[in-house]
């Protein structure tokens, strides 16, 4: 089910809100909260909760072993059993793929039967999402971080909670626990502040995003006809996009477990400020950079094992964070070329190479943008014309977009105008803002018809 | 909680007020507003197919229900013309097939009894002719109603009509007609459910269509309904049955048939190496299948035989009023002779 879908918006969010503050008892909700989150789930495929409750069976047993045997052969299995999960749904088609492409080459057999089966793999939403937390919260038990937990319910709820479920922010248990203990009572200022959040997301999504996208995808099309402006719009575009889109899910996310009583991290805070590679990955979709971090790169070695490993380590750790998004070669590329740029930032920062922030700050708006051209185009020809385009080798001709301009200026003035909508503060906002707020509800609402998938549902 | 109230009271208002504006003007005419067919009935005018929209559904149906319908046609766009006098209602529409046939009867009463004249396509058995959506579920109707997109369609139509906003419908006088119609009659319907084409009311005003001449292409020809069709769909010939089981069950008195072609189609279909095949299997499995009810069979394929020329079909395709009604006398003709027979077994 979409936040941006009548069904959600009409019937089963108003529902569970309504039925979450009525019921009287801690447990009652939280029951409530995980059958309305599996059937928000089973809306996308009637299968996919049976996939999320095997993950729940296993990062929850493996805690409560490695509770009472902290042993690293406990934790080993248990990761291995949720990234078996997502390793067969999300990466078996493309590894597979590729072998049995090796093997016709070197046997001549195309073996059709076993690419029919790899090609009947259907990936589950938000699979990545819930794997991560999974495994977050089992290292986090084996560390000696976190008291492994003992009530099911809560496990289940802290995996399947539907705000987060799709799309993230990816949310450690330890921020979770401590709020699933506590009743929360009805507080029509929390509800309204989330209902607030919601709307600016949703706007973001519906207005923004899916405004920018429809012009976007119509220019990418046909990444080889794209003059020098056009080919530079429709990069910088896609920017905007893919950055409305998911800090629009994140905004959402956040409002709608506020109403319910539960704060979730933030995972944006306007990453096209950012003056260096480096910080803009502390800026976007952070609890992923943050994961990377502490799940991934520090355990590699980090930066305690001298320049080169530290390199090597970034290039890996991103490379993985690009193929997290998608498995397919242009999104190794596109992680492999973030290392790259961490690297780079490392390595200049080392030689004491300082630019003028505003100078900083537009050379990593373009390295980005450079970058979402590889995460844009999903083939080698498409990624080469775009390039081609902004390069200038398709000529200078062809005009301004003149709509998708006007969408970069407005984009621009809000990226720098204005904070993240999560700073904003909603909850002390006048009558007559709110006011406004619900005139802007209302016509996000009345955009939902034609409106798009969110991007990081295909993550 | 005032200031959450506002929010959630002022949202409501909105779309409320938006939703009521959009069934108002409907400017799709995805909304069946039965009103338009009551004013119509009362002046004796033609309805335009702008404010009937995609809801051939209903409109049918009410078109059944409101005349003193003994004999009643069903079948694709291709029987639309045929209108037989106040006993007689048109319920075909364009997107028919079996399973709305099927829906149509259950939906019917069973007595009075009936004469159902049942127009049958072979290219509805191809699998690969999908229905248009012609009876929108509440919650379609309601994202349609809360769309944006329709908000802002109803909002440029009210522009260009003043009276829109006051009067969903003006009463127009093509030629001799009056018509119920909003900005532009090309189709309009009269009260039996047959269809009007705009060149037939003002030639002048409405120019008359042509072409869907055979190029060899089937992706093209007659909206692609034929092509790829390589068997005579299961599903849909059960659909056919069960329609006529419950005919039978009724008493009813059913007659099948096709709908005419002009000379160079039925060449084509009778010749063309894809579709001969399919195209025979149907115009020999009909009469078996009807017979096996108890209905007859009247194959009236070729226009020509029926007396309509190449002129009668402007789109080589659809037959127009005259052919239509040598079609409405071939199949009374049947029915009287049917009548004669079982009152001689009698």
């Amino acid at each position: 089910m979409l936040f941006n879908s009548f069904p959600f918006l009409l019937a089963f969010l108003p529902l569970v809100v309504v039925a979450y503050f009525a019921l009287p008892h801690h447990r009652l909700r939280l029951l409530l909260v995980v059958g309305a989150s599996y059937y928000f789930y089973a809306y996308a495929d009637w299968w996919f909760p049976a996939l999320m409750a095997g993950s729940t069976a296993i990062g929850y047993t493996t805690g409560r072993l490695l509770e009472r045997n902290p042993r690293k052969a406990v934790l080993v299995a248990g990761v291995v059993g949720c990234l078996g999960l997502l390793a067969y749904f999300k990466y078996a088609q493309f590894a597979g793929g590729y072998a049995l492409d090796f093997v016709h080459v070197i046997t001549g057999r195309k073996l059709p039967h076993l690419r029919t089966v790899l090609n009947g793999i259907v990936l589950p939403i938000g699979i990545s999402f819930y794997t991560f937390e999974g495994i977050s919260y089992m290292v986090d038990v084996y560390r000696g971080t976190l008291r492994a937990e003992r009530d099911l319910l809560r496990y289940a709820f802290f995996i399947s909670f539907f705000p987060h479920l799709i799309a993230g922010p990816i949310v450690r248990y330890g921020i979770m626990q401590p709020q699933l203990t506590v009743k929360h009572r009805f507080d029509a200022d929390r509800v309204r502040s989330g209902l607030l959040l919601f709307t600016l997301g949703l706007a973001k999504k519906v207005l923004l995003a899916d405004g920018i996208a429809a012009y976007v995808d119509n220019y990418l099309s046909t990444p080889g006809q794209l003059g020098f402006f056009t080919a530079w719009s429709a990069a910088i575009g896609f920017g905007f996009q893919i950055y409305f889109d998911f800090s629009a899910y994140s905004d959402m996310a956040l409002g709608l477990a506020r109403i319910f009583g539960i704060d979730l991290p933030w995972n944006f805070d306007r990453p096209y400020r950012s003056a260096s590679p480096t910080e803009f990955w502390r800026r976007w979709h952070v609890t992923l950079s943050t994961w990377l971090r502490d799940y991934l790169y520090i355990p590699l070695g980090g930066n305690r094992k001298g320049e080169a490993r530290r390199n090597l380590n970034l290039f890996l750790t991103m490379a993985l964070g690009g193929l997290w998004h998608g498995a397919a070669l242009n999104f190794a590329a596109w992680g492999t070329y973030h290392g790259a740029l961490l690297a780079g930032t490392h390595e200049a920062r080392e030689r004491g190479l300082r630019l003028p922030r505003p100078l900083a700050v537009a050379v990593t708006f373009v390295l980005v943008v450079l970058g979402w051209v590889l995460f844009r185009m999903r083939t080698l020809g498409g990624i080469g014309s775009l390039y081609a385009g902004m390069f200038g080798l398709h000529g200078f001709g062809g005009g301004l977009p003149g709509h998708l301009l006007l969408y970069i200026v407005v984009s621009f003035a809000i990226v720098f105008g204005l904070p993240e909508e999560w700073r904003w503060p909603v909850e002390r906002w006048h009558v007559v803002w709110v006011a406004a707020a619900a005139v802007l509800f209302a016509v996000a609402v009345s955009s939902v018809y034609t409106a798009h998938p969110f991007i990081y549902f295909r993550f | 909680m005032r200031r959450l109230v506002v929010f959630l009271a002022l949202t409501v208002a909105l779309l409320a007020a938006a939703a009521a504006f959009d069934w108002w003007v409907d400017p799709f005419g995805e909304v069946w507003k039965p009103d338009v067919l009551a004013a119509a009935r009362k002046q004796n005018c033609l309805v335009s197919e702008e404010l009937i929209g995609l809801r051939y559904w209903s409109f049918k149906r009410d078109v059944f229900f409101h005349r003193p319908t003994r004999e009643f046609v069903v079948g694709s766009s291709r029987v639309l013309k045929m209108s037989d006098g106040p006993h007689f209602s048109n319920l075909g529409y364009p997107g028919s097939a079996p399973e709305t046939i099927l829906r149509l009867f259950k939906s019917l009463p069973a007595s009075p009894t009936q004469t159902v004249l049942l127009g049958v396509e072979g290219f509805w058995f191809n699998s690969r002719y999908t229905l248009p959506t012609t009876d929108l579920s509440t919650y379609k109707e309601l994202e349609y109603l809360l769309a944006r997109s329709t908000f802002t369609h109803a909002v440029s139509l009210s522009r260009q009509s003043a009276q829109l906003p006051q009067h969903r419908w003006k009463l127009d006088r093509i030629g001799t007609q009056c018509v119920l119609d909003r900005f532009e009659p090309t189709i309009t319907w009269r009260l039996d459910g047959s269809r009007v084409w705009g060149w037939e009311l003002d030639p002048a005003r409405f120019p008359k269509f042509h072409g869907g001449a055979f190029t060899g292409n089937l992706e093209t020809w007659r909206n692609g309904y034929f092509a790829d069709w390589t068997v005579l769909d299961r599903s849909r010939l059960d659909a056919l049955e069960q329609a006529l089981a419950l005919a039978r069950a009724r008493h009813w008195t059913v007659v099948g048939f096709p709908p005419p072609e002009p000379p160079h189609a039925l060449q084509v279909l009778e010749s063309d190496p894809r579709l001969a095949p399919q195209w025979n299997a149907y115009l020999k499995l009909m009469p078996q299948l009807f017979h096996r009810y108890g209905f007859k069979w009247v194959n009236t394929v070729d226009g020509a035989k029926l007396g309509c020329a190449r002129s009668d079909f402007p789109d080589l395709f659809h037959s127009d009023a005259r052919c239509s009604r040598l079609l409405v006398h071939a199949l009374a003709a049947a029915i009287d002779n049917r009548r004669e027979s079982l009152r001689e077994i009698r």
